[in-house]
């Protein structure tokens, strides 16, 4: 699974894309760790942001990652029902609805932002998610010649 | 001569006789804040060593201009923390507390990357008459974005726009709209960013300058600002027409022929501070409501040039002052006896429309909050008309 993506890479050597996962400490948090356990391999150009729930994070800070100079961003949430605090994830839901239709009024392609939902046993489900998302990114490009859209800052 | 001495030079610190004016009506200052526009100025003339209080009271301000207003010495009070912000933000970084998390400076800044292809016009509704090419555009501003950013509040910036273009279809201009149409820049200069203000006006200017255009028209006091003070000044050879919608709106009643329908309802006026203090637009708004039938308009406590700030410039430093600020202002139109509070900038709109929302008020600040170009729009008529 994890080879096919990788030799589909080596096809396309362009300017490297960036993709910024912001992760829940819980559930996804618990995929991601036992990925690394069992080896399985992540895309290179995935960096990951822990934070304690996705309803932690707000529109604004989303927006940033791409000010920033991030070419997609994917929300690793709970499952609704799985939300050690409640609201998480109707939270992330709201925020990705949100932010898909200013990132459109920007001309930014929606498909840049992606929110994906895992139960805590599911590594595999979310390994197969960051390369699936890696790829679609891959294919959109870079969003820049330069190193960010907004201010030139090497954040990332 | 350092950098700060000639920023004091050039908007007249030294002439602060220090009377305490300023402070006696910093909007800020009179609802308990630890800031004072008299203290700032003479710490930054005769205390420089203080570092550490320049910093911080220099993103405190609010830019009203209230202190100028009031100033006897003539003091250019506004102009001076703009310079000092540019200035801090360059050595220092971008400081002031980011409301909304900086979410509104984000996209601007975005906005300043030239390979920015935005899809900005969707809303734009069918009835709506507007050209591809021409000479004369419509400058949008911001709406698009407010619009879905401050969803959550209900208030709807959108409208102002549909409502100007309704007003200019009514005296048969066909605005041109831009597809690539960047932010004015306000907020990010207003809050230190110079860097990405210019480059957003060059872009806006080479985008002007693409479409062919002579003039353009705007309805956000800010915006023309902007366009007709700030963009001149970062483009040599600016050479286009900026015209602001309500004195073009003025202009054109005089002529006659028009008129307006009755509105049975009692308003009351907000000055937004960049319309009025800093544009001295004090009469052209009130003209246009007078000529409303059967409108009762009332003044608040403190209006024209002592107005009172809505309570936030640029997204920043939003706090438990600038709510005061807005229920004080809140509680003035209240006092009017009006049931229709105008304004006439989108952002007047949305802090005080957020303010009436506050649920620990439990409804009792409610209010309609409404745009003079939408209030116009829906009375304007031709003599003769049905």
């Amino acid at each position: 699974m994890k080879k096919k993506s990788a030799d589909m890479k080596k096809g396309a050597e362009k300017k490297r894309t960036r993709v910024l996962g912001i992760c829940c400490n819980w559930s996804p948090f618990a995929c991601y760790l036992a990925a690394g356990m069992n080896r399985l391999a992540m895309p290179p150009d995935f960096r990951m942001m822990r934070v304690m729930c996705i309803g932690r994070i707000n529109q604004a800070l989303i927006l940033r990652a791409f000010e920033y100079g991030a070419d997609g961003v994917i929300l690793l949430e709970c499952l609704d029902d799985d939300c050690r605090y409640g609201p998480g994830p109707g939270v992330g839901h709201e925020n990705v609805r949100r932010v898909r239709k200013l990132l459109h009024l920007l001309g930014v392609d929606q498909e840049r932002l992606v929110e994906c939902s895992f139960g805590a046993h599911e590594k595999e489900i979310l390994v197969e998610t960051l390369w699936r998302f890696d790829d679609q990114i891959k294919a959109l490009g870079p969003m820049t010649e330069g190193d960010a859209l907004g201010v030139k800052r090497s954040v990332l | 001569m350092s950098e700060i001495d000639r920023i004091i030079k050039d908007h007249s610190l030294f002439q602060c006789l220090e009377c305490g004016k300023c402070s006696a009506a910093c909007p800020r200052r009179l609802t308990g804040k630890d800031y004072s526009p008299r203290l700032l100025a003479h710490k930054v003339v005769a205390e420089r060593e203080d570092e550490a209080f320049i910093e911080n009271a220099v993103w405190d301000c609010l830019s009203c201009g209230m202190c100028s207003e009031r100033c006897p010495s003539g003091v250019k009070f506004s102009g001076f923390i703009l310079e000092m912000r540019t200035l801090l933000a360059e050595k220092k970084g971008l400081k002031g507390y980011r409301a909304h998390d900086g979410a509104v400076h984000s996209w601007m800044r975005m906005m300043a990357a030239p390979e920015l292809r935005q899809n900005r016009l969707d809303w734009v509704p069918k009835e709506l008459q507007v050209a591809d090419s021409g000479e004369v555009a419509f400058f949008v501003g911001c709406a698009p974005y407010f619009d879905v950013f401050f969803a959550g509040i209900e208030v709807d910036t959108l409208s102002i726009a549909k409502d100007s273009i309704r007003l200019l279809n009514f005296m048969d201009i066909k605005p041109v709209l831009l597809r690539d149409e960047r932010c004015c820049g306000h907020d990010l200069l207003w809050t230190g960013d110079r860097e990405n203000f210019e480059r957003l006006c060059r872009l806006n200017y080479e985008t002007f300058k693409t479409k062919g255009l002579k003039e353009i028209i705007v309805s956000c006091p800010e915006c023309y600002l902007m366009l007709s003070e700030h963009m001149p000044r970062v483009i040599p050879g600016f050479d286009i027409k900026v015209t602001l919608l309500l004195d073009m709106l003025q202009r054109e009643v005089r002529k006659g022929g028009m008129t307006f329908r009755g509105l049975k309802r009692r308003a009351t006026y907000q000055d937004p501070c960049r319309l009025g203090r800093m544009a001295g637009r004090y009469a052209a708004p009130r003209d246009l409501l007078g000529l409303i039938p059967e409108m009762r308009f009332a003044e608040m406590e403190n209006s024209g040039p002592s107005a009172l700030c809505c309570g936030n410039c640029g997204f920043i430093n939003c706090d438990a002052h600038s709510k005061q600020i807005q229920v004080q202002r809140l509680q003035e139109a209240k006092a009017t006896g009006a049931d229709l509070l105008v304004t006439a900038c989108p952002k007047c709109l949305i802090h005080l429309t957020c303010a009436v929302r506050d649920r620990l008020r439990h409804g009792s600040m409610k209010m309609e909050i409404r745009d003079i170009l939408s209030v116009l729009a829906d009375q304007i008529a031709w003599y003769g008309g049905e």
